[in-house]
């Protein structure tokens, strides 16, 4: 598919999966050399940006992220801003203040979250390069529930200037691709030290050598609770490991079952402290009444636009850091962090790389996800968060298809700044397994 | 959580909840913060760092810059003679 026939048809193709929340009108792309997306919690300069939230419905940035500006400069050219769960706050991307994407393999199926439209757009296009964020989970979810490839680098490689917060411990930009070689490709844009992001200028220089996992280690907490599809399909993947030579370890890694709580409280405490800064002035919606005196005013546009998610997490968030409360909740997370931090690098030392699959079920149905509790969709992050809350650099890989048709994920963790060992992974994986593309019509 | 709880942390949030809302999401965070007594039973560590890798202070030089003017960004705001619009304080 040439650049100009994926423009020609950006419309028709976006009426049926609903992957743009903004795209651009232009059907030549001029001097690009490729064309990507990336998630609507991206500031861009020439697209409105709302981070699925419609407390920012009609705010155009002034400036371009960090990443953005980098893959212009590469020769990219943005096609569209991709749909996601407000603010980041789902697992399904059905928490949208906008349009939920729909599953490339299965319309009445979801794209998951938070990157959902970045997914689709990875599976639905040829050639595709996505810009995803993930804060807990949000590009290896996606990635494995389109079928895709997706990293998540080590927290402080990318720089997050122009990213809209979620939670500033937990933010990490990376790659969605259908092309293993994108990985290494496109983080290599986006990644170096921004003097806008204090965080990314630590950071050891991004290596290149092709270096390849030797030994992985299966933790037993991450094959608990999977539907049997997921359990088949990694099963054989752990085959084919063997099959290239590498070796495969079960492990205990008992620091993991404390993931999930400990990144709903530090996640949710860190949100609502950013969203404090919505009160319908200075961007976004600014329609309050002046005649009503700013306590009144903040509480009207924040109760108005703010969708239900939002307000359960900023709620949440708002409790535990509360006097009284934030010992037990707040001040445990983050040394439950730690613990986890040390538990990945006990297992690193001996290994390449810690495998699980991505998630626990293949992408649920649009009926089924309505009928789940809040804490039935934190639950389903399980596999997800603790790489997340670590900073360590993760990557979902496709590994095989349900009975239902639909992909089925796996991801690998990696030491801090340890990109290299993923990208050659996935390289080497993409020539062993076989990808089957989503049938795509306009 | 009970309703004087949830009604106290939507003020402090700037949240106005429906009686709808306040029952509902006050089942919501109980049944979350009973899952969430996992962390009672979880190891601490002395660790408690903010970042999950080390940052350093990184500033730049104190020079005077502007990189995005002020115009532009005006351009999108409610403003009165160049002055942001607000809500009253009293």
């Amino acid at each position: 598919m040439s650049m100009k026939s994926v423009l020609e048809t950006l419309e028709s193709v976006n009426s049926k999966y609903l992957m743009f929340h903004a795209k651009t009108s232009d059907t030549d792309a001029g001097d690009a050399k490729f064309l990507f997306s990336a998630k609507d919690n991206l500031t861009s300069k020439d697209m409105e940006t709302c981070a699925g939230s419609r407390i920012l419905e009609g705010y155009f940035p002034a400036f371009d992220a960090t990443v953005i500006a980098k893959m212009r400069e590469a020769g990219g050219k943005l096609i569209g801003k991709t749909n996601m769960d407000e603010f980041g706050f789902g697992t399904f991307s059905t928490n949208s203040g906008f349009e939920i994407p729909r599953n490339p393999y299965d319309l009445e199926r979801a794209c998951g979250g938070s990157s959902g439209g970045s997914a689709c757009a990875a599976a639905v296009f040829e050639d595709h390069v996505s810009l995803g964020v993930s804060t807990g989970g949000s590009i290896c979810c996606p990635a494995s529930f389109c079928g895709v490839y997706g990293i998540a680098p080590t927290y402080g490689r990318v720089s997050r200037y122009g990213l809209i917060d979620y939670g500033n411990s937990l933010d990490k930009i990376g790659i969605l691709s259908a092309k293993a070689g994108d990985l290494r490709k496109y983080i290599g844009v986006i990644a170096g030290r921004d003097e806008r992001d204090p965080t990314s200028c630590v950071q050891p220089e991004l290596k290149n050598e092709g270096r390849r996992m030797k030994s992985v280690a299966v933790p037993k907490e991450g094959v608990e609770g999977l539907s049997k599809d997921v359990e088949a399909a990694f099963n054989n993947a752990l085959e084919e490991l063997r099959r290239m030579g590498i070796d495969v370890e079960t492990v205990d890694m008992p620091s993991l079952k404390y993931a999930m709580p400990a990144y709903y409280v530090l996640a949710t405490s860190e949100a609502s402290t950013n969203l404090a800064r919505y009160v319908g002035m200075r961007y976004g919606r600014q329609d309050g009444d002046y005649t009503l005196k700013f306590d009144e005013f903040f509480s009207g546009v924040r109760s108005r636009y703010f969708g239900d998610e939002a307000k359960r997490r900023i709620l949440l968030g708002t409790f535990t850091r509360m006097a009284g409360y934030s010992d037990r909740y707040y001040s445990k997370a983050r040394q439950v962090r730690q613990v986890v931090i040390q538990d990945y690098k006990r297992v690193l030392q001996d290994h390449d790389a810690v495998l699980a699959p991505t998630m626990p079920f293949t992408a649920p149905r649009f009926d089924d996800i309505s009928k789940m509790s809040a804490l039935d969709n934190y639950k389903a992050d399980y596999l997800t968060v603790p790489a997340n809350i670590a900073g360590t650099p993760h990557m979902s890989v496709p590994c095989g298809y349900g009975s239902d048709g639909m992909p089925i994920g796996m991801q690998f963790v990696a030491d801090h700044w340890d990109e290299d060992v993923l990208f050659t992974m996935a390289e080497d994986w993409e020539k062993e397994f076989e990808m089957k593309r989503p049938e795509v019509g306009a | 959580m009970d309703r004087e709880t949830v009604e106290r942390v939507a003020r402090t949030a700037h949240i106005k909840l429906t009686e709808d809302e306040i029952r509902r999401y006050g089942n919501d965070l109980a049944e979350i913060l009973t899952y969430f007594e996992l962390l009672d039973e979880a190891p601490g560590s002395e660790e408690r760092g903010i970042n999950p890798v080390e940052i350093a202070d990184v500033l730049r030089n104190d020079e005077p810059r502007m990189e995005i003017d002020p115009d532009i960004l005006l351009k999108d705001m409610d403003t009165y003679e160049r002055y942001v619009r607000g809500p009253r304080l009293s």
